[in-house]
């Protein structure tokens, strides 16, 4: 029996969709069956990060409401053979697919694969109630933003409520730099404000958008630090003790130069 | 709180003229919330409310008596909601975005202060909110 992850956010934009596929796809790539489950319904944008857009045939609603098989539904990716997709509708909106109907879904899901993740619409209206309705556990992405990491508190308090302990924190598109001219929150401050346990964290990195652009998850590019960041995060998921990565840009050739000459 | 039946507004009267001991004897309920408050969340109570966790930015406390927190208090707080100019509020980091006492309200300064890390009291002198290192020589003064 598989188990259902939902990434999570409630702030818009700040990266669910990106650490759904990373992971999906560094999940795949390590030879798990993975399906990754596009709960943004009306927004659909998991099949694009992937390159598949041009495979569906039918969605998630068709799916939950009838119209198709499941098994019809499920679409494999171009590149990884464990990979799989179950796109959002593009057409319904967020009320098209029920509580009742997601959490069956799950659970049929999580009969036939390791990991089933769920990327979670923004904010915290039906959409976020379904998106969570059949997860085992949960993921919460911020951004080193303060309405980013508010919004975030808030998620994680209703995901108590929801009785999904314990979530597991990603913070994105950190920016080492900034951090240390104190133009921006630090791991520690984002921590001490929401008291979870740290998944990861992703620099923030063109190469990123470069991938995504190419319906390439950046997970299997082995020079990016972003790729690093997720393949350390998956890695992490998969219950291994995987220390955080060094971020720091400065700490090449020239800095330790200039360390050695007293410039530092 | 106190008012609505006679009983209570008697108690009310001895509290007043009473030494500030018996007036923590005769105080009103406490709720004890043994978790961290986060934002969007909100307890509101009639009477104390003493929380073993911490109150996040977004979040809200409103209690008619007193407020205690043993953690960070970080959200917005109001003791003595039904007009008790005596209430007080008590954390071991006390940084409210917003902080009132009675009908009185004060904010944090814009720019950044110098933080401590003693627990602190906050409360109304002579009309004014008024933020202290707390010591176990305050007994209800
Ligand atoms: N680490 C990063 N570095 C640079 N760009 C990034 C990073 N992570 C995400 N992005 C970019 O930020 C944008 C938003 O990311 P994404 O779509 O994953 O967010 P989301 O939380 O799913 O948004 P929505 O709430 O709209 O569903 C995308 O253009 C993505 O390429
Ligand atoms: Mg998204």
């Amino acid at each position: 029996m598989g188990e259902v992850i939902v990434v999570t956010s409630g702030k818009g934009g700040v990266g669910k969709t990106t650490t759904t596929a990373n992971i999906g796809t560094g999940l795949a790539a390590l030879g798990h069956k993975v399906v990754l489950v596009d709960a943004d319904i009306g927004l659909r944008n998991l099949d694009v990060v992937l390159g598949l857009e041009n495979r569906i045939v039918y969605d998630i609603v068709d799916a939950t409401s009838g119209n198709c098989r499941l098994r019809q539904a499920i679409i494999r990716d171009k590149h990884l053979e464990g990979l799989h997709l179950l796109p959002a509708a593009q057409t319904k909106d967020k009320t098209a697919v029920s509580t009742d109907q997601m959490e069956e879904l799950c659970d049929e899901l999580k009969r036939e694969f390791e990991y089933v993740l769920v990327d979670c619409p923004a904010g915290i209206e039906q959409g976020f109630k379904n998106a969570i309705a059949g997860a085992d556990k949960s993921i919460v992405v911020t951004t080193p933003e303060v309405s980013a990491v508010r919004d975030a508190d808030r998620i994680i308090g209703l995901l108590e409520a929801a009785e999904l302990r314990d979530p597991k924190l990603v913070i994105n598109r950190l920016r080492v730099r900034m951090v240390k001219a104190g133009d921006m929150m630090s791991i520690d401050d984002m921590l001490d404000i929401l008291a979870i346990d740290l998944l990861g964290v992703v620099p923030e990195d063109d190469q990123v958008v470069i991938s995504t652009n190419k319906g390439e998850p950046v997970v299997v590019d082995e020079k990016s630090l972003s790729g690093q960041a997720y393949r350390n995060i998956v890695k992490r998921i998969k219950g291994e003790d995987v220390p955080l990565m060094d971020m720091d840009n400065d700490s090449g050739l020239i800095t330790t130069l200039r360390r050695l000459i007293g410039l530092k | 709180m106190h008012g609505g039946n006679n009983e209570n507004e008697n108690i009310f009267e001895i509290e007043e003229q009473a030494a500030a001991e018996i007036e923590t004897l005769f105080d009103e309920n406490t709720i004890l919330v043994q978790r961290t408050l986060r934002s969007g969340q909100r307890i509101s109570y009639e009477g104390n409310i003493v929380v073993l966790g911490e109150v996040n930015p977004g979040a809200e406390l409103i209690a008619t008596g007193d407020v205690i927190v043993m953690g960070s208090l970080r959200g917005v707080v109001h003791a003595g909601a039904s007009g008790n100019v005596r209430s007080v509020v008590v954390a071991f980091k006390l940084q409210p975005t917003q902080l009132r006492i009675a009908n009185h309200i004060t904010r944090a300064p814009d720019e950044e202060v110098f933080a401590t890390n003693l627990p602190e009291i906050a409360r109304l002198k002579n009309g004014v909110v008024t933020i202290e290192t707390f010591n176990s020589e305050w007994q209800g003064k």
